[in-house]
C-alpha cells in the first residue's frame, strides 16, 4: 500500500508541472475569454448580448459565412490537392516525382508575411502574371489579390506542403504487400484506391482536415494583407473590433465562437481516432 | 531423372510439341537484382494438376521465381507461359495466378470474411455463393470461428491459413504458394499438407509450392526443383532426388546423408579399407571423390570388405536407434532397429557395410 501510494504521489508530482502550465496558458485564458464574452459590450451586464449581436448584425453575419466559405473551400481544395500529390509521390517512380518529393515542402520554410507579399508581387494588379499575360496579348486578368480567390490561393500555399507531408507518411505506411496481394486477387486501379489505399489512410486524412481547418479559420496574416475590406474573415474582423473599436467583449465573443467551431472539428477528430482504437 | 532431363532438353528446343500442353511453362527465366543476386536460366514445365516444389536454402531465389510468375517482378529475360499463352506483359491483376505470400499479406482493415470475399466480389459472384464459398474455405483451414475477426487479432499461423484460403477461393490456373505452412506447428502443418494434397486431387489445381523444408518437399510434391544460388540444381521426382541426387549439394541438402572422402581409379572407388565397384551409370574419373550413403543404407556386418569403426553414441529414437560411428576418420550415422541397438554400446568395435551409394567427383563439382 505504502509503495503504491508513494508511486501515486510521484506520478502526481510528475504530472503537476505540465498541468499547471496547461492551466495557466490554455485553460485560464479560455475561461477568461468566456467570462469577458458574457459581459455585454453596450450595457456592461452579464448575458448573451454580444452573441446575439454577433449573429444578428448583417455585416458580422456576412463575415461569418464568408469565413466558413473560405475555410471550407480552402480546406477541401488543399486536401484534394495534397492527397493527389501524396498518392502520386507514393506510387510514381518517375524523375518528376523525385523532384517534387524534394521540393514540395519548401513553402513551409518561407515566413508567412514574405510569402504573402510574394503572392501580391506575382498575382497583384501590376504583378508579374499580369505583365506576362500582357506580353502575350492577353489583357484581362481575374482579380485575385484583395479578393476571395487570393485568400484561397494563400491558404493553399500555406497548407498544401504540410498536408502533403502528413498524407505522404500515411501512404508510406500502406505496405506494398497489401497492394500486391490486392492486385493478385484481381483488384483494378479504382478498386485498389477505394478499397485499400483510401481506407488505410483516411484516418490521417482526418488529421489533415482538422489541422488545415483550424489553421485557416484562425488565420490572420494573409487575410490581413490580401483580403478584401468587406466582408472580412473572422480573424481580421476580430482584430478590428479589438484594436480599432476597442470592443473587448465583442471580440471575446467572436473568439469563443471560433473556439467552438474548432472544438466541433476536434470532436470529430477525437471520435475518428477513438473508433480505430476500438477495432 | 532421365525423364526429367529429357523434359528439360525439350524445353530448350521446341517445347510446344509436348504430348500434353504444360499448364505453366517457364523458359530460360533470368532475373538479376541490382545487388547481383537473383536467378538465372530457370526452365520448368508444370503439367496440369501437378504440384511442383521449389526447394532450396534461404536466399537461393525461390521467392524470386514465384514472384516472377505472379507478375510482381519483371524478368530480365526468358518467358512465362500459362496454358500456352505468354503472361509476361500481363499485370498481376490480369494473370490467372493466385499467390499465398510468404508474409501472408492479409488486408488489415478488412475482417477475415471480407478478406476472403473480396476476390469473389470483384469477380461479381452471387452473394449467397460467396457466403457459401467463404464458409467452406474457412472450414477447410479450420478457422470457422474467425470470420468476424481482423487479421491483427489472429496468430501468425492463423493468418497464414487465411491467406491460403483466400488464394484457394480464387480458383487460379496456377496456385503459387510461398512457404505457406512455415508458421504452423508440426501437427497442423501435417494436416494442412494433407488438406492441400486433397484439394489438389479434388480440384486438379496446378500448384507451385515453395519451401526450404526438404521433408515437406519430399512428402507433398509430384516433382521437386532443387535450387541453389539462383540456379536449378536438379529437377525430378522426390524418390529420384532422394535416391539419386544429381550433385553433392542435392545429396547433402535432401535428407540425411553420410559423406565419405574417397579415391577413384576410374573403375573402383576406395573408401578407407573398403573398395566398391562403380556401376555403369555413374562414371567417376580417377582422382579424389566423395561417396554419399544414406544412414538407412548402412548396415552392421561381419563381411570382410567393410569399414571398421567404433561406436561413439547410441541414441534410441522411438522404434529405431541412431548410431554414431567413428569410422576411418569419418563420422557416420546409421539407423538400427531397437532390439539390435540394445546390444550396442559406445566404444564397441563394429564393421559397417553398404551397397547403395552415390559418388561425386571432386574434380567436376
Ligand atoms: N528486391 C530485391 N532487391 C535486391 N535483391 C533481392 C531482392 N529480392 C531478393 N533479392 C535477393 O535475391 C536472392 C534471392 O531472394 P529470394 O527472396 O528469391 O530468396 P528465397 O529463396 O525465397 O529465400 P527464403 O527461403 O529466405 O525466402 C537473395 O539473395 C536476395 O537477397
Ligand atoms: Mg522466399
Amino acid at each position: 500500500m505504502s509503495t503504491s501510494g508513494k508511486r501515486g504521489m510521484l506520478g502526481l508530482a510528475l504530472v503537476i508541472p505540465s498541468f499547471l502550465i496547461l492551466f495557466v496558458v490554455v485553460i485560464l485564458p479560455i475561461l477568461y475569454a468566456v467570462r469577458e464574452s458574457l459581459i455585454d459590450q453596450n450595457s456592461g451586464e452579464f448575458g448573451l448580448g454580444n452573441y446575439i449581436r454577433l449573429f444578428t448584425d448583417p455585416a458580422m453575419r456576412k463575415n461569418i459565412t464568408y469565413t466558413l466559405n473560405v475555410t471550407i473551400v480552402s480546406t477541401l481544395l488543399s486536401l484534394l490537392i495534397s492527397y493527389s500529390m501524396a498518392v502520386y509521390l507514393r506510387f510514381s517512380t518517375s524523375w518528376m516525382a523525385r523532384w517534387i518529393n524534394r521540393l514540395y515542402f519548401v513553402p513551409m520554410f518561407v515566413p508567412g508575411v514574405i510569402a504573402t507579399y510574394g503572392l501580391i508581387t506575382l498575382y497583384g494588379n501590376h504583378g508579374w502574371m499580369v505583365r506576362l499575360l500582357l506580353l502575350l496579348g492577353i489583357d484581362s486578368f481575374p482579380k485575385i489579390i484583395y479578393d476571395y480567390n487570393g485568400l484561397v490561393l494563400a491558404n493553399l500555399w500555406f497548407n498544401i506542403p504540410f498536408a502533403t507531408m502528413l498524407l505522404s507518411s500515411a501512404l508510406a505506411a500502406v505496405p506494398n504487400s497489401v497492394i500486391e496481394s490486392a492486385r493478385d486477387a484481381g483488384a483494378n486501379i479504382w478498386q485498389l484506391f477505394f478499397r485499400f489505399i483510401l481506407p488505410l489512410s483516411y484516418k490521417t486524412m482526418w488529421v489533415a482536415i482538422t489541422f488545415i481547418f483550424m489553421g485557416i479559420i484562425g488565420s490572420f496574416t494573409a487575410p490581413f494583407l490580401i483580403g478584401a475590406n468587406s466582408p472580412q474573415v473572422l480573424g481580421v474582423a476580430m482584430q478590428q473590433v479589438f484594436s480599432n473599436y476597442q470592443e473587448t467583449h465583442t471580440s471575446s465573443a467572436m473568439a469563443v465562437f471560433m473556439f467552438l467551431l474548432c472544438s466541433v472539428m476536434g470532436y470529430f477528430y477525437i471520435r475518428t481516432m477513438g473508433k480505430d482504437a476500438d477495432v | 531423372m532421365v525423364q526429367a532431363q529429357r523434359k528439360m532438353q525439350t524445353q530448350v528446343g521446341t517445347a510446344e510439341q509436348g504430348d500434353t500442353e504444360a499448364q505453366l511453362s517457364i523458359r530460360n527465366l533470368s532475373k538479376i537484382f541490382k545487388t547481383g543476386d537473383g536467378v538465372t536460366d530457370i526452365s520448368l514445365d508444370v503439367q496440369p494438376g501437378e504440384m511442383v516444389t521449389l526447394l532450396g536454402p534461404s536466399g537461393c531465389g525461390k521467392t524470386t521465381v514465384l514472384r516472377s510468375i505472379g507478375g510482381f517482378l519483371e524478368p530480365d529475360s526468358g518467358d512465362i507461359l500459362i496454358r500456352g499463352r505468354s503472361v509476361l506483359n500481363l499485370p498481376p491483376e490480369k494473370r490467372p495466378t493466385a499467390m499465398v505470400f510468404q508474409s501472408y499479406n492479409l488486408w488489415p482493415h478488412m475482417t477475415v470474411q471480407d478478406n476472403l470475399a473480396f476476390g469473389l466480389k470483384i469477380r461479381k459472384r452471387k452473394k449467397v455463393e460467396i457466403e457459401r464459398s467463404v464458409t467452406e474455405a474457412l472450414e477447410l483451414v479450420q478457422l470457422s470461428g474467425a470470420a468476424r475477426k481482423y487479421p491483427g487479432e489472429l496468430s501468425g499461423g492463423q493468418q497464414q491459413r487465411v491467406a491460403l484460403a483466400r488464394a484457394l477461393l480464387l480458383q487460379p490456373d496456377v496456385l503459387l504458394l510461398d512457404e505457406p505452412f512455415s508458421a504452423l506447428d508440426a501437427k497442423l502443418r501435417m494436416e494442412m499438407r494433407e488438406e492441400l494434397r486433397e484439394i489438389q486431387t479434388k480440384t486438379g489445381m496446378t500448384m507451385v509450392f515453395v519451401t526450404h523444408d526438404q521433408e515437406e518437399a519430399l512428402s507433398i510434391s509430384d516433382r521437386i526443383v532443387v535450387m541453389h544460388a539462383g540456379k536449378i540444381e536438379q529437377l525430378s521426382t522426390p524418390q529420384d532426388i532422394y535416391d539419386r541426387p544429381g550433385s553433392l549439394f542435392v545429396a547433402s541438402f535432401i535428407g540425411r546423408i553420410n559423406l565419405m572422402r574417397s579415391i577413384s581409379d576410374g573403375q573402383h572407388i576406395a573408401v578407407g579399407s573398403k573398395v566398391v565397384q562403380q556401376d555403369g551409370s555413374t562414371s567417376i574419373p580417377a582422382g579424389a571423390c566423395t561417396l554419399a550413403v544414406r544412414p538407412e543404407d548402412l548396415y552392421l556386418t561381419g563381411e570382410p570388405d567393410s569399414l571398421e569403426g567404433t561406436i561413439r553414441q547410441v541414441m534410441v529414437l522411438g522404434h529405431y536407434a541412431e548410431v554414431s560411428i567413428h569410422c576411418e576418420q569419418e563420422h557416420l550415422k546409421m539407423f538400427v532397429p531397437r532390439e539390435q541397438a540394445a546390444e550396442l554400446h559406445s566404444g564397441q568395435a563394429v564393421k559397417v557395410g553398404f551397397h547403395k551409394f552415390t559418388a561425386f567427383s571432386e574434380v567436376s563439382s
